[in-house]
């Protein structure tokens, strides 16, 4: 599902470029979950969002669902992320005009999908924000917010489903039903998991855990 | 696709209340509207301009024939859809009884005289003005005022034409068409063409001028003209309304000039507030779209959005534009009706094509460019917000829309000295606002840090935000700068028509005093406390050849404007007559002995005539030659004699002459002409205050379409100011609240902000009256002939009123900063 040989992210900075991401190779078959951890600012987020086809790698190639990511350009990839790909970002990027249910019924719009109301009012009830629904992002809690941004994620049903630290604002128990959400969504619709986390439960609950030290990724 | 639509359709709709789509659409429809109303408005004046022409004929166009016309002609303009009216004219004896007769000029009208202006009459002499639409019935005559002296007679007294005897009605006080149907020079007397066979006057070889006047649409006139011309034969021609200048012509001229200034201002104006919201809109959106395309939407997707919400906006704004300019000119009509001689006729399409073209330029070339690159944003900054927000424009964008506000001006105006002269004043602010700022925003870094004094944090922000608090000033200066131009010019017009009608100027002209007679009529204006002005001698004359070349006469000439005879009213003057003013050559000295002759410029060039030319001259019998030592200009707007020939002394001394003369008469004074005309009865008194009156009404109506005008982009200034202030809002908000949440006191943060935007309103002011003045400048010496003088005020009103509203709108448009809690402010923003 997800191919990655001799990844390298290099990124220009006023004092000479800056090496993120060294040699990474990488490799998560179909329906696998898989946790990458790590310390704040070893590249984790710069990974996902180049195994998400958003950002293009200085040297490195990427297949993803057997496509070569640096093969297409920026609207090929914006239609691979519109069939197969959901994301939740570690800093939820909800859109402010429109309410809860609206943003999560956007992709699903995006996408072409026929009657996507009743579909983010049945992943925002299972997210707990059934009486949320009409609620503008500006007035919900952080934890909230980032229950709308993984009900998002999940409503298209994609191929590969990226989350950065999708519990790291919730409560344990909220947390807990977060979690579950994510590997019923993997064991029902095989969807490939790559998560982002701090989270010892979450990271022991995949399949497949690395360790990101500093730009270098290895297997545990 | 249509759900799709509906989501991110609502994202923008919602987006309204953001207000970036309010400012955009109210700039977009107040251009539109303005360009509309003011070109629709212009354009019908221009008809009506034409129809007032028109009152000089008291037709669209007259038919004069020396021989009675064929009846023909009558019946085919009929048939072509024109109102006609037959008329003739000849001098004759009127008489009253066997010692009372004199030389009067007839004029025999039919029923519908006149078809353009207005008779004006009273049943007394100097009596008050009747309404129109009357003439004199058969039996009856209308008599010029000063004949009622000469043939000592009154109102029902019968007066003899020829072998008719007439009633007298009335009395006749103002023709149309008294300056181009001129039938020998004595006073009129006005009567029925139905009585002429009783006068018997009509015999072969009598003088009798046929006049065939017709009135009705231009194409008509056209056709008619064109079915006429090869008809006519000799000494029958066809006069037109084409080359008369009206008398308020001058002032709608200006009017007109300074509602295209105004008209395009607007333009600028809202291409400025459309640019500025349009920029924030697109930097708000750079993170929508962001977020758009992590979750899939390609660029072209993103692309068609923005684009096809600026194309309904388009539609919006050009269609409800299109309706508010027509309501804006009707209420210009409503305000300037009365004056206009005839309801004046649709404007047409064209306005309406202008003001879609203005909507598609503004669109095109200010909305777009900030949102075209929307598309290209990368989703990239989902994840880190600082990834580069490619700049908005380029400098390719703002110099492509120069281009385009500039051509967009011209093509509106008409006219490159106003584009040029608004243009160079905007070009100066620019340069001059962008060097301040330079200077002063981003000179020096030496007030550093957040902590202490207001103005300290005040002058750190605008440092930090260098750039756009530079941006910020130049649009505040140009926005200052219009409202200021439009305003200065507004004021100068209207105290420049208000001087050219001085309330204690002369209101009445008094012809053909004979020089014996000048005593008594010192006498009388002292008896009756009449002050006394200057009296012109004056005598008739004709040139009759220039340089030894004979000039044509009139009737042997066939081209408008070919050099001819042309005869004039001579006058002798040792000094320039005061309101002339020297184009050509100089002045003759008081002892000079050579004969030369002062001409008036039109008239130089009908003649064909420049300095130095010899030109011989014929004043009744006599013949001489004089040079030609000066061309003058001549204001004949001015309520003065004027006068086309002007020679020394020595020269006209000689001859026999007539004098002339102007003074003033309070309106309820007016019975005192009875008297004058009983002491003097061989002299002829035209009643300038009819006119003046007239034309003191045009001016307070003109006036106050202007002040309608003036408001109307006030307005536009005033939204180009919102616009730029809000346009810093979002940082200003987020850095105050941040402020507040480190613990900045809410004074602090609230005279922070009080001095950022005093200090830039004030910059911008002053930069603003130095555009303005350089603009103002150039359009009144060269767009509206008039004198500059510099405007003081405007030399701290500019930089006072900038700081003041500036300051306020800043304050106003940030008040959330300290009425709500920050916290509530940083989760927004
Ligand atoms: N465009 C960029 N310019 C400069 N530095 C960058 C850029 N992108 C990433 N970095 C740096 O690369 C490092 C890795 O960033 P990244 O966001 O991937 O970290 P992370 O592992 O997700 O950390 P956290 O757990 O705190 O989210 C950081 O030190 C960051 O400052
Ligand atoms: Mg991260």
């Amino acid at each position: 599902m997800i191919k990655v040989s001799q990844l390298l992210k290099t990124v220009p900075t006023a004092d000479g470029d800056l090496d993120i991401l060294g040699g990474i190779e990488l490799e998560i078959e179909a329906g696998m979950s898989a946790a990458i951890v790590g310390a704040s600012g070893s590249g984790k987020s710069t990974l996902l969002g180049l195994l998400a086809g958003m950002d293009t790698a200085t040297a490195g190639q990427i297949w993803l669902d057997g496509e070569c990511l640096s093969d297409l350009d920026e609207d090929q990839r914006a239609r691979l992320r519109a069939e197969k790909i959901g994301f939740v970002f570690q800093s939820f990027q909800l859109l402010p005009a429109l309410t809860a249910k609206e943003n999560v019924m956007l992709p699903l719009e995006l996408a072409g999908i026929a009657g996507p109301g009743p579909i983010a009012e049945r992943f925002l009830t299972e997210v707990g924000l059934e009486s949320r629904l009409e609620h503008y992002p500006t007035t919900l809690s952080g934890g909230e917010q980032q229950r709308v941004a993984i009900a998002r994620a999940f409503a298209r049903e994609p191929r590969v489903l990226f989350a950065d630290e999708p519990t790291g604002n919730l409560d344990t128990r909220t947390g807990e039903r977060v979690i579950n959400l994510l590997f019923e969504l993997n064991a029902r619709t095989s969807t490939t998991l790559v998560l982002v986390t701090h989270d010892e439960r979450l990271a022991q609950r995949c399949d497949r855990r690395f360790a990101m030290t500093a730009g270098a990724l290895c297997a545990l | 696709m249509s759900s799709s639509l509906s989501l991110t359709g609502k994202l923008l709709v919602r987006e309204w209340r953001s207000g970036e789509l309010g400012i955009l659409l109210l700039a977009l429809v107040l251009a539109v509207s303005v360009v509309v109303g003011v070109s629709s408005f212009v354009s019908r004046l221009q008809a009506a301009l034409l129809s007032e022409s028109a009152r000089f004929l008291a037709a669209d166009m007259v038919l004069v024939s020396r021989t009675p016309m064929p009846e023909v002609w009558s019946a085919k303009a009929e048939e072509m859809g024109l109102r006609i009216t037959l008329g003739m004219g000849f001098p004759s004896m009127a008489v009253a009884d066997a010692d009372h007769m004199a030389l009067v000029s007839i004029k025999a009208v039919s029923d519908g005289y006149p078809l353009r202006g207005e008779l004006q009459w009273s049943s007394e002499p100097y009596g008050t003005i009747l309404p129109g639409g009357v003439i004199p019935r058969a039996g009856e005559a209308w008599l010029a005022p000063r004949l009622f002296a000469l043939l000592g007679i009154e109102l029902g007294d019968p007066v003899f034409v020829g072998e008719a005897e007439l009633t007298v009605s009335g009395a006749i006080r103002a023709e149309p068409d008294a300056t181009t149907a001129v039938f020998g020079f004595g006073p009129r007397l006005l009567m029925n063409t139905d009585d002429i066979p009783l006068t018997g006057v009509i015999q072969p070889g009598s003088r009798i001028e046929y006049r065939l006047l017709l009135g009705g649409s231009a194409e008509a006139i056209e056709a008619f003209s064109e079915w006429v011309t090869p008809e006519l034969g000799q000494g029958q021609r066809l006069d037109s309304v084409a080359g008369s200048q009206p008398r308020i012509g001058d002032t709608l001229d200006r009017a007109k000039g300074f509602l295209l200034l105004a008209g395009s201002l607007a333009v600028v104006l809202a291409a400025a507030a459309i640019t500025l919201a349009s920029r924030r809109f697109g930097e708000r959106h750079t993170q929508y779209v962001a977020i758009l395309k992590s979750l899939g939407a390609e660029s072209g997707y993103i692309a068609g959005l923005y684009g096809s919400s600026l194309v309904y906006m388009g539609l919006f704004g050009a269609a409800v534009g299109c309706c508010l300019g027509w309501v804006l000119q009707e209420a210009f009509i409503q305000v300037l009706g009365d004056l206009l001689p005839v309801q004046p006729g649709a404007a047409g399409w064209q306005p309406a094509f202008i003001g879609v073209v203005t909507a598609m330029v503004c669109l095109v070339f200010f909305a777009w460019p900030p949102l075209r690159r929307l598309g290209a944003a990368s989703p990239l900054r989902v994840l880190r917000a600082d990834i580069g927000v490619a700049e908005a424009q380029r400098p390719l964008d703002f110099v492509l829309g120069g281009l385009a506000i500039i051509g967009l001006m011209w093509w509106y105006s008409g006219s490159a000295l106003i584009t040029a002269a608004v243009a160079v004043g905007l070009m100066i602010v620019i340069a001059l606002g962008f060097s301040v700022a330079r200077l002063l925003l981003s000179g020096s870094k030496t007030v550093g840090g957040f902590a202490g004094s207001v103005w300290r944090v005040a002058l750190a922000g605008l440092q930090r935000r260098g750039r756009a608090s530079a941006l910020q000033m130049v649009i505040f200066a140009m926005a200052i700068m219009l409202m200021l131009l439009l305003s200065v010019v507004r004021s100068s017009l209207i105290s420049q028509w208000q001087a050219q009608l001085p309330p204690d100027a002369p209101n009445h002209f008094l012809l053909n005093l004979a020089p014996e007679e000048r005593q008594s009529l010192q006498d009388f204006f002292a008896l009756n406390h009449i002050p006394s002005e200057v009296m012109y001698p004056m005598t008739r004359g004709r040139v009759f050849s220039v340089n030894d070349e004979p000039l044509p006469q009139w009737e042997q000439v066939e081209a408008e404007d070919a050099p001819r005879q042309r005869e004039a009213n001579f006058t002798w003057s040792d000094e320039l007559p005061p309101g002339n003013a020297l184009l050509d050559g100089r002045w003759w000295s008081a002892d000079d002995e050579s004969s030369w002759v002062s001409v008036e410029e039109d008239f130089a060039k009908a003649i064909g005539a420049s300095v130095g030319d010899r030109l011989a001259l014929r004043i009744g019998a006599d013949s001489f030659e004089v040079v030609v030592g000066s061309i003058r200009q001549v204001d004949w707007q001015s309520m003065r004699p004027n006068f086309f020939m002007v020679f020394p002394r020595h020269v006209l001394e000689r001859y026999p002459g007539m004098y002339m003369t102007s003074f003033r008469l309070p309106q309820g004074q007016k019975p005192l002409l009875n008297e004058l005309v009983k002491v003097l009865p061989t002299v002829t008194i035209i009643e300038l205050d009819i006119v003046i009156r007239e034309m003191r009404s045009v001016v307070d109506q003109v006036a106050r379409a202007l002040e309608l005008v003036l408001l109307v982009i006030l307005l536009a200034g005033g939204l180009v100011l919102i616009s730029g202030v809000r346009s810093s809002l979002d940082t200003r908000l987020r850095e105050s609240a941040l402020m507040r949440a480190l613990g900045a006191r809410r004074g602090l943060v609230l005279g922070a902000l009080w001095v950022e935007f005093l200090v830039l309103g004030g910059l911008a002011g002053a930069l603003a009256s130095v555009g303005a003045e350089v603009a103002a400048w150039a359009l009144q010496t060269q767009v509206f002939e008039m004198s500059w003088t510099p405007t003081p005020v405007m030399w701290w009103l500019g930089p006072v009123a900038g700081a003041m509203i500036v300051g306020a709108l800043g304050v106003w448009s940030s008040r959330r900063v300290v009425s709500v809690p920050p916290v509530v402010l940083l989760r927004e923003v």
